[in-house]
């Protein structure tokens, strides 16, 4: 489960980087599964230019949300759907306690869904004395545990074999083994017995198609269709910008996904759901409700700056490149939505000043827009957050983050646009900086007001000539 | 609570219009792209289609499907047999099997099989949407505890897509979508001629074929590519997470 407290993100950060064994895990993740998502872009038939169709394809169903979304529950109605509408996340859970409640639900299986971690949906739930499973492996294991996720696609990737082992003896009560087909076994059958006798499924939504009325949930495990096959009851979380218009743009942008989230194909279930079973089939749901929900997200719609994140499909491609993800995970974020991703969402979402640390955490290096499908362009995003930092904006409720900071900046410019004074200030610096405490050659420590910079690196100390030195002592050589 | 017209409101006002506008965003047409991948699935020949049995053979590797070589009905009839015979169930010990009621699957005679004798085959009965609640309630529950105590579940699919080895599967009376999920096994038997090339041509059929236009979607297609699996313990990839842990595909050569 995750708690949204962007605010540690510098605490939770320290804490993982010092962390050997989720280290480890990071960058093995990183190593697997960047490069293989890479091969595949480069070997679309298609070619590159599926990835900027599908850009503009995403960029199309955001420009026309509301027809969009207006067709959609046209659609599910008409397939006998129930649709309901939640401006926050209040409401959301409040729809979805009362067709619980309404339906005397005892037990809830639930398929992966960040939406529904953003709305907080699994206590409010559990208040009512309802039982509230995740299924997939990954999330299961943290519902176990009582952690927070690492990994959009992979939850539990910071656990070992060796604690999912410990973990599963001590809740499940099974046999100690460290075999990871054995693990999974045992959390087959534990959640088997859950799927059986459970009279709600929940799923969240990757993609919904507009003309043809359904949603559409992937998943490799399985578990999203048992989840939305056998409970009596189906209830879909949506976030509102999770459409696209048509199947052939369905296609290409569920291919990509597929290839951001686990260098496949196509994921190994693609499920689209239209409303409840039809009466003469022999199974499935016999209700299904759609509930579509709003968050915050028309605030980012009408925002020409911001908009562009509403094309994101949250395929995690982003964080398996990241340098900065790859070294304090997940769970630093403090947000359901972690890595390049969530620095951009979260503030957009839960508060800019909030979640200021997680904007400027990123190094702007632009490995992500390259790793996502869609190349939707987050460096530019975060920039344009950080500017908000930096100069206040009301329409987004920001407090410049510190006025001394602008004014050193400031002074900073003057200093640097005048030559004479940034050479004074270079050669003092350089007598100076003898006296700074070193290590192997690098300052290791700055005095206040710089003293944060050198808190977790070294700062390389200035070189004895400046490159127009250089430069010009190499000419005169030459012309000597 | 919100209600449709607020909600959809918020929507165009954040997008700097009264009220959604009516925007060619629906395609109604197929381009000539879309038209050529139609006129070549139609009339492509049972030769044209032999190399995406070879496609189907390497993508089924990587992916842990076990794809058949027998190609006539008698020859599966007998590996599926086989299949049922030395296969263990993983949840207790009695053996049983449920399939569709499909008429490619009804052709292969399982019930007529001496050897399974012993070993009840269920077929996933068609209910009138006439009969009355009851009727539809006691049918669902007896699909369900078929389904729950099979080990093998036998399908058909609507396509099958060579180079993602794809199942597309409509959900229809007689082919309730739990057969393919919930049993260890999911054994698949699909006509040559609903081969397919790449997901594209399946979109671009459903898109614009128009049974398929008619039919629609339906309220759940499901499209599988391979057993249930899994890699959230140290990306270790195990086979069997919740759904089958097995999938078995089966081609039949045009038979008619």
């Amino acid at each position: 489960m995750s708690t949204i407290a962007p605010e540690k993100y510098k605490e939770n950060a320290s804490k993982n980087i010092a962390d050997p064994v989720l280290q480890k895990a990071l960058s093995g993740l990183q190593e697997r599964l960047g490069p293989a998502t890479e091969n595949l872009y480069n070997s679309l038939p298609e070619g590159h230019k599926m990835r900027t169709e599908a850009h503009q394809f995403r960029r199309k169903a955001i420009d026309n949300l509301d027809v969009l979304l207006s067709t959609l529950v046209d659609k599910v109605r008409g397939h006998g759907g129930i649709v309901h509408f939640a401006k926050t996340a209040e409401e959301a859970v409040e729809i979805c306690k009362k067709i619980a409640l309404d339906n005397d639900v005892k037990t809830v299986v639930k398929g992966k869904s960040m939406v529904t971690e953003e709305v907080g949906l699994n206590l409010a739930l559990e208040k009512e004395g309802i039982e509230v499973y995740e299924t997939d492996l990954g999330e299961y294991i943290l519902q176990l545990s009582g952690e927070a996720p690492t990994h959009i696609v992979a939850p539990a990737i910071h656990k070992t074999r060796r604690e999912v082992a410990e973990l599963f003896t001590e809740k499940l009560g099974t046999p100690y083994t460290e075999d990871p087909p054995i693990l999974t076994r045992y959390a087959r059958k534990a959640l088997r017995e859950k799927f059986l006798k459970a009279d709600m499924g929940i799923s969240g939504c990757n993609l919904a198609c507009a003309e043809t009325g359904h949603i559409v949930t992937v998943s490799n495990e399985g578990n999203i269709r048992m989840s939305t096959t056998l409970p009596k009851i189906h209830v879909a979380f949506m976030g509102m910008e999770r459409i696209v218009a048509n199947l052939e743009e369905q296609q290409s942008i569920l291919r990509l996904m597929s290839m951001g989230a686990a260098a496949q194909e196509i994921g190994g279930y693609v499920s689209y759901v239209g409303g409840p079973a039809e009466v003469d089939h022999g199974d499935g749901p016999q209700e299904f409700h759609l509930i579509i929900i709003d968050n915050g997200r028309s605030k980012i719609l009408a925002d020409p700056e911001f908009r562009e994140m509403l094309c994101c499909i949250r395929c995690g491609a982003c964080l398996n490149v990241c340098p900065v993800y790859g070294k304090i995970g997940g769970q630093a974020y403090g947000s359901p939505y972690c890595g390049p991703v969530g620095a951009v969402v979260t503030p957009l979402l839960f508060g800019i000043n909030n979640s200021a640390d997680l904007c400027a955490g990123e190094t702007l290096c632009g490995a992500c827009k390259q790793a996502c499908p869609l190349e939707i362009n987050l460096p530019r995003m975060l920039l344009a957050l950080r500017s908000k930092l930096s100069e206040g904006d009301p329409d987004w409720d920001v407090q410049p983050k510190s006025k001394g900071e602008n004014l050193i900046f400031a002074s900073w410019q003057r200093f640097n646009s005048n030559r004479k004074v940034y050479d004074l200030l270079l050669g003092l610096m350089r007598v100076l900086q003898h006296l700074l405490p070193a290590k192997q050659g690098m300052i290791s420590r700055l005095p206040w007001p710089l003293s944060g910079w050198t808190a977790n690196r070294n700062m390389k100390k200035l070189a004895p000539k400046t490159f127009m030195q250089q430069w010009r002592e190499k000419k005169e050589k030459k012309g000597s | 609570m919100t209600t449709q017209k607020e909600f959809i409101q918020d929507i165009s006002t954040a997008l700097g219009r009264p009220t959604p506008v009516s925007v060619d965003v629906f395609t109604v047409a197929p381009t000539t792209a879309e038209q050529d991948i139609l006129k070549a699935v139609r009339q492509r020949s049972s030769g044209e289609r032999q190399p995406f049995i070879k496609t189907l053979q390497e993508v089924s590797v990587p992916l842990h499907l076990d794809f058949h070589p027998e190609r006539s009905l008698e020859d599966i009839r007998q590996a599926i047999i086989t299949l049922i015979l030395e296969k263990d169930p993983e949840w207790g010990t009695k053996k049983s099997v449920v399939r569709w009621d499909h008429p490619l699957l009804n052709s292969l005679n399982l019930e007529a099989a001496a050897e399974l004798k012993d070993i009840p085959l269920y077929i996933t009965n068609h209910v009138a949407a006439t009969s009355s609640a009851d009727d539809l309630q006691a049918q669902r529950q007896q699909t369900r505890k078929e389904v729950e105590a099979s080990f093998i579940g036998i399908t058909s699919a609507d396509y099958c897509i060579a180079a993602t080895a794809t199942l597309a599967m409509k959900t229809r009376p007689g082919q309730a979508r739990s057969v393919s999920l919930v049993p260890s096994i999911h054994v698949a038997v699909v006509e040559e001629s609903r081969l397919l090339a790449t997901l594209k041509e399946l979109y671009t059929l459903l898109k614009w074929d128009e049974a398929e236009q008619a039919e629609g979607l339906t309220n759940n297609l499901s499209l599988i590519s391979g057993p249930s699996k899994t890699g959230d313990i140290e990306l270790v990839m195990v086979h069997g997470a919740h759904g089958p842990r097995e999938l078995h595909l089966f081609v039949v050569s045009d038979h008619r």
